[in-house]
């Protein structure tokens, strides 16, 4: 136990002198000292990823004598803390991957996009992605990939169900959910665990007309349209029609059930197939469909960006090394690349078509106008997501909905 | 060792008086008071790194909590009580306060008795004692985080071994999600608490009953007590210095304790199962709160400063360390 304490002891100490905005971390932009370096941080989205980058970068300094990039890969899970934690000890990237921006660009922490790269590129990305890129009308994230959420359903328990067609309405949900039951498997996998609580909800919630703001952008989660579509999906659990405890259950363990043939429904992403089905059942007889609306006329998809940031450092001196690798990156060839290496949709016209010879991963490009997206450009909205992710699946168990998104709606209005 | 400071200082003034009039006035009192400096030589490094790595995170940490930290993370200046006046407004801080009390009380209790008995069975002599011994040793030697993770798929609604069993064994009929229902998964990770501070817990104790000298159970033989009356009368008593440190580390250790309930329910649902550790880094990164979340770390800091403090005076622990 005394080695207990000792960690007890370093962690608290690493919070404690992480939680510290220590302000005389200033030495750090010292290093690497010439100009011509920038440090990148990068996500890891799967263990092809640092390959990618190693080439790229190589391939630049190649190409571009004296710049240097150096590579810092982070897991997903340790983004969050690790960005925290470079912004409170000054040490900022020059370069960051990340799925914020907006509480950056309101500190004037990052450049404006039309800073850092060319009017080449600029122009090049495609404007509903350019939109959720803004703050305060001005557009300071650069889009980096994109993702879209689909219904998939399995067609084998489908058939034994007599079912013929995919839901189009949440009655046809409800109804194809409970035939599935009937044959002793999970009609629908609701995952509102903490791991994407938000992703899910907003998927049902768009298409039942709810949402995060309303049409001035004010925040409005607690309004009818999304206790409604709580209730409908708290109805699913309480009439055993999902997976027990949706409230703890994340995206991975549904869709290792989805695999393995023992879940009728689920939503997901162009990740999906080789995320999570290929590597449990390779033959797995499943079918995409759009997202059902309670109406069943309109289908709304729910849209996923990730960025990329530029952070101001040695007073602007950075801005042309970054500049170069930004344009280096949305070089067609390198962006389609990674695109293609990684499943992930494009965010600029040139790079388009790149997936679409696919028919599976078409079936998403095509759903991307119809793509609408959390309110990434609010500063507020990560910590909206956070509360949601904690609290949002409690709803369709013991509490009631109204008062949890109440409840989530005051933390909005505190955070701004 | 008090020979020698003794005719060091009787030597000076013999010498000082007829031999060196010119040094002799100031050095006695000089000496004396480098000689009090003296233990800092020893001290000194240990104060310096306690100061460094305990006293400056602690005034840093009380600092942040009146700081105003933007949720990118830069710091905008001070900001008075106000995360202490959002922490106490937030809903889940008081169930969270009352369970980690029962937490910290619990998974304590029920880990010394079981180190009571455990040492017991450590101390008697029996074939393959040796082997027992290391076995007790395994889930200390055993990252928490792994541990944690093993029961957390052990307890798995789909795939864990628990249900599986249970199945089997037909005690119940259908898998059972023991990490989804609150009130089961604290009982569970109370358990893991438990089975992680147990080698501790139970080597301490053991170290305890080590010290009890054997004539005195001859002599209470000797008088007639049975083995009920020598436990409760000699050896309880007798262990108590062991049992004090035994207890006041648990007691910080699991209140302190993050691994377990974060990779375990990660405190949900919703804060359900957030012990204030867990809560303190919830509110920093899913709120985004950092300000508010250095407040919750003081108010740790100061519920562990008076636990230990009651602990202590309620154990009058001056009296056993003497």
């Amino acid at each position: 136990m005394k080695r207990h304490l000792t960690v007890a002891i370093a962690a608290g100490l690493t919070v404690a002198v992480g939680v510290s905005g220590c302000s005389k971390g200033s030495s750090s932009s010292g290093d690497g000292g010439s100009d011509k370096t920038i440090k990148f941080v990068a996500a890891i989205y799967d263990d092809n990823t640092k390959g990618y980058w190693d080439g790229l970068i190589k391939d630049f300094e190649a190409k571009n004598s004296g710049y240097k990039v150096d590579l810092e890969m982070v897991d997903w899970t340790q983004m969050d803390a690790k960005v925290k934690t470079y912004v409170q000890t000054k040490q900022v990237p020059d370069v960051l991957n990340y799925n914020a921006f907006s509480d950056f660009a309101r500190d004037g922490l990052i450049y404006q996009a039309s800073d850092v790269v060319s009017p080449n590129t600029l122009s090049d990305f495609s404007p509903t992605f350019v939109e959720q890129a803004k703050y305060n009308g001005t557009q300071y994230a650069l889009p980096f990939i994109s993702s879209a959420r689909l219904m998939f359903y399995n067609k084998d328990l489908f058939k034994k169900a007599g079912i013929s067609d995919a839901p189009k309405t949440w009655a046809d949900v409800k109804a194809d959910a409970q035939k599935i039951k009937a044959g002793g498997k999970i009609g629908y996998g609701l995952p509102l665990g903490p791991e994407e609580a938000q992703a899910e909800f907003y998927s049902w919630a768009m298409n039942n007309n709810g949402g995060w703001v309303d049409a001035s952008g004010k925040w409005a989660i607690d309004q009818q349209a999304n206790i409604d579509t709580l209730n409908f999906l708290k109805d699913l659990n309480k009439s055993g029609l999902t997976q027990p405890n949706p409230e703890s259950t994340d995206r991975k363990t549904v869709f290792n059930q989805f695999a393995q043939g023992r879940v009728g429904m689920s939503i997901g992403g162009p990740f999906t197939r080789a995320g999570f089905i290929d590597p449990v059942n390779k033959n797995l007889n499943y079918g995409i469909a759009p997202l059902p609306s309670k109406a069943g006329t309109e289908h709304n998809t729910l849209g996923v960006m990730d960025i990329l940031a530029a952070f101001k450092r040695n007073d602007g001196k950075n801005k042309e090394a970054v500049r170069k690798f930004l344009d280096f990156f949305y070089d067609k060839d390198n962006t389609s690349k990674f695109l293609k290496l990684e499943n992930f949709l494009p965010v600029t016209k040139s790079a388009g078509d790149a997936l679409s010879a696919d028919p599976y991963f078409k079936q998403f490009v095509d759903a991307l106008p119809t793509s609408k997206f959390a309110p990434t450009g609010n500063p507020a909205w990560s910590a909206v997501a956070g509360a949601v992710k904690q609290q949002l699946g409690t709803a369709v168990a013991n509490k009631d909905p109204k008062a949890v998104l109440g409840d989530i709606q005051k933390t909005a209005e505190k955070a701004g | 060792m008090h020979d020698v400071p003794d005719s060091g200082d009787v030597s000076p003034p013999a010498d000082a008086v007829p031999g060196a009039p010119r040094s002799g006035a100031a050095s006695p009192a000089a000496l004396r008071a480098l000689r009090k400096l003296a233990p800092l030589l020893w001290l000194g490094p240990s104060i310096l790194l306690i100061a460094f790595v305990v006293l400056w995170p602690v005034v840093e940490m009380a600092r942040t909590s009146l700081q105003k930290i933007t949720s990118s993370g830069l710091t905008q200046g001070w900001n008075g009580v106000r995360n202490y006046s959002d922490l106490f407004d937030e809903d889940a801080l008081i169930p969270v306060l009352l369970r980690t009390v029962l937490w910290v009380a619990g998974v304590v209790v029920v880990t010394l008795l079981l180190s009571l008995a455990l040492g017991q069975l450590l101390n008697a002599r029996f074939p393959g004692r040796r082997v027992v011994r290391w076995a007790v040793i395994v889930p200390w030697a055993a990252s928490v985080l792994m541990t944690a993770l093993i029961w957390k798929w052990m307890l798995d609604n789909f795939s864990g071994l628990v249900n599986r069993a249970l199945l089997d064994l037909h005690v119940i009929d259908r898998p059972h999600n023991w990490l989804g229902d609150p009130h089961q998964a604290m009982l569970w990770m109370m358990w893991v608490a438990v089975f992680v501070s147990l080698p501790f817990t139970s080597f301490v104790i053991l170290a305890g009953l080590q010290t009890i000298p054997a004539d005195v159970y001859e002599a209470a033989r000797v008088d007639g007590a049975g083995p009920w009356r020598s436990y409760f009368q000699i050896t309880l008593p007798l262990l108590r210095p062991a049992v004090l440190i035994a207890g006041i580390i648990n007691v910080i250790n699991v209140f302190n304790s993050f691994p377990i309930i974060y990779e375990m329910t990660g405190g949900g649902p919703g804060n359900d199962t957030d012990t204030t550790t867990t809560f303190m880094y919830k509110l920093a990164f899913s709120d985004q709160h950092v300000g508010e979340s250095a407040a919750m770390s003081v108010i740790n800091f100061a519920l562990v400063l008076v636990m230990v403090a009651l602990y202590l005076s309620f154990s009058r622990w001056r009296e056993e360390t003497r």
